[in-house]
């Protein structure tokens, strides 16, 4: 192990420690809203079983506008809100509401292209067995749109571990923070690019683990 | 059995179905033919509601059900199978969940579901095929995989979209001889959307033609049936030249 590594031991498991607790929270809100919100993006088009232009127009609009903010504004923006639900805008659990919030919006859009992709015969055959549409979205979409459903979240993450990094503007530590204050601030370059190659390592396992799964889910 | 009273359908305003009034009797098998766009398929989904009419009644067994609630309208759907073109079965489910599926939806209990998918599957031919994907099959299994799917919850109808148009012809006699032994043997009645004259011809004992969205005339195949069906087809293939010429 290298002698920079061993010593900052403590710093850089703190700073791991909260790159995962950000994006494990970001991974959290993206399936528990983003999931949901995709399949009313995609339901309420036109022409599906809850179309609905208004509420289509209001939801497309609404994830456009948030994935167009460049993230750091969209940080600096939300402060107040982030003041209002954690109590404060500083730290770790507060630089996960902004995370969090790009994270629904970001996976809600490949939730609804996955579906997109479901052919739209099985819609129908579901229907026509009589199917609620909580039960075709449960019984048939999700089932048939697994693996691009994995897929999705698998790019979702990788883009959270990069959005992850600019999280010491407030406070909120992780690796990408750590290397800039101890590795580019004190000139320890070696060690920003220790904590490069960390991202590296950890974007790739995440990658491989992601496409592995989608394809032992696939059997189209 | 299924009625259908002055119905009128249009998409983005062009007329699909216009003042149609039909009657498929119990127990027949019903052939609708004619050429692509005389809304045919269109006449068939407005069956099951997948279509709502725009102006008419849909009857099935005396219930009009542009009118019934939701949850009314899904437990008909259960009397009613429907088979597709393209089969339309779940790719990342088994055969068995498949029809697994349909009884699940209908509320028939996990542990008489096997049971029932047996029976469905043997019933079509496919008896060791519950554990197999629909890719591991050919078009001709994959509609009978959708056929047992249709029967599972033993329905008192079967609607047929263009059932055999994926297959090729020994695959699509087989299957025709599929849906001519339900008909006989469960006393199912069918209604087959066909553009092809040999199809309807085969099993049907009432065809109906469309054409340009309207009834043009329904003929009975008994008892004097076949030549009159004959100069019908006759009439058919010529519309269906004239209609392939002007589109190309």
């Amino acid at each position: 192990m290298p002698e920079i590594l061993i010593t900052y031991a403590a710093e850089i498991r703190l700073a791991i420690g909260q790159t995962f607790v950000m994006v494990g929270l970001s991974i959290l809100a993206a399936i528990l809203l983003g999931l949901p919100l995709g399949t009313l993006l995609f339901l309420s088009r036109k022409d599906q079983l809850l179309a609905n232009r208004w509420l289509f127009s209001a939801l497309n609009l609404l994830v456009n506008t948030i994935r167009s903010f460049p993230f750091l504004l969209l940080v600096v923006f939300l402060i107040p809100f982030t003041r209002l639900i954690i109590g404060t805008a500083i730290g770790t659990a507060a630089a996960t509401v902004p995370l969090a919030i790009i994270a629904i919006a970001h996976y809600s859009r490949l939730v609804e292209q996955s579906l997109l992709d479901v052919p739209k015969g099985i819609i129908e055959a579901a229907v026509s067995m009589g199917a609620s549409t909580r039960a075709v979205v449960m019984k048939f979409l999700f089932v048939e749109a697994r693996s691009g459903l994995v897929l999705g979240l698998t790019t979702s993450i990788v883009s959270f571990i990069s959005y992850s990094t600019i999280m010491g503007v407030v406070g909120g530590g992780g690796i990408g923070d750590f290397a800039v204050r101890y590795g580019y601030q004190q000139f320890q370059t070696e060690l920003m690019l220790y904590m490069i190659l960390i991202m590296v390592i950890l974007v790739q396992m995440i990658q491989f683990a992601g496409t592995t799964v989608a394809r032992l889910l696939d059997k189209r | 059995m299924i009625s259908l009273r002055n119905v009128d359908k249009s998409f983005s305003k062009q007329p699909v179905i216009q003042s149609v009034t039909l009657s498929i009797e119990q127990g027949e098998i019903h052939g609708i033919i004619g050429a692509s766009g005389a809304g045919k398929s269109t006449l068939l989904r407005l069956m099951n509601l997948l279509e709502r009419p725009d102006a008419g009644i849909v009857e099935f067994d005396g219930t009009d059900l542009t009118t019934l609630p939701k949850q009314k309208l899904r437990n008909v759907r259960q009397e009613m199978g429907m088979i597709f073109q393209d089969f339309h079965l779940v790719a990342n489910k088994t055969v068995e969940q498949n029809i697994a599926v349909s009884l699940d939806l209908a509320g028939v209990k996990k542990k008489d579901r096997i049971a029932r998918i047996e029976e469905c599957l043997q019933f079509v031919g496919l008896a060791n095929f519950s554990g197999k994907y629909p890719a591991e099959l050919s078009g001709g299994q994959k509609q009978r995989v959708a056929i047992a799917r249709a029967l599972a919850n033993r329905p008192r109808v079967l609607l047929c979209d263009e059932p055999t148009s994926s297959l090729d012809p020994s695959t699509t006699s087989e299957i025709l001889r599929v849906l001519q032994t339900i008909n006989q043997t469960l006393g199912v009645t069918i209604v087959i959307v066909s553009h092809e004259m040999n199809v309807i011809q085969s099993i049907c004992r009432r065809v109906t033609i469309m054409e340009d969205g309207r009834i043009r005339k329904t003929v009975a195949t008994e008892p004097t049936g076949v030549t009159e069906i004959e100069s019908d087809a006759g009439w058919f293939l010529t519309q269906l030249t004239e209609r392939g010429e002007t589109h190309a």
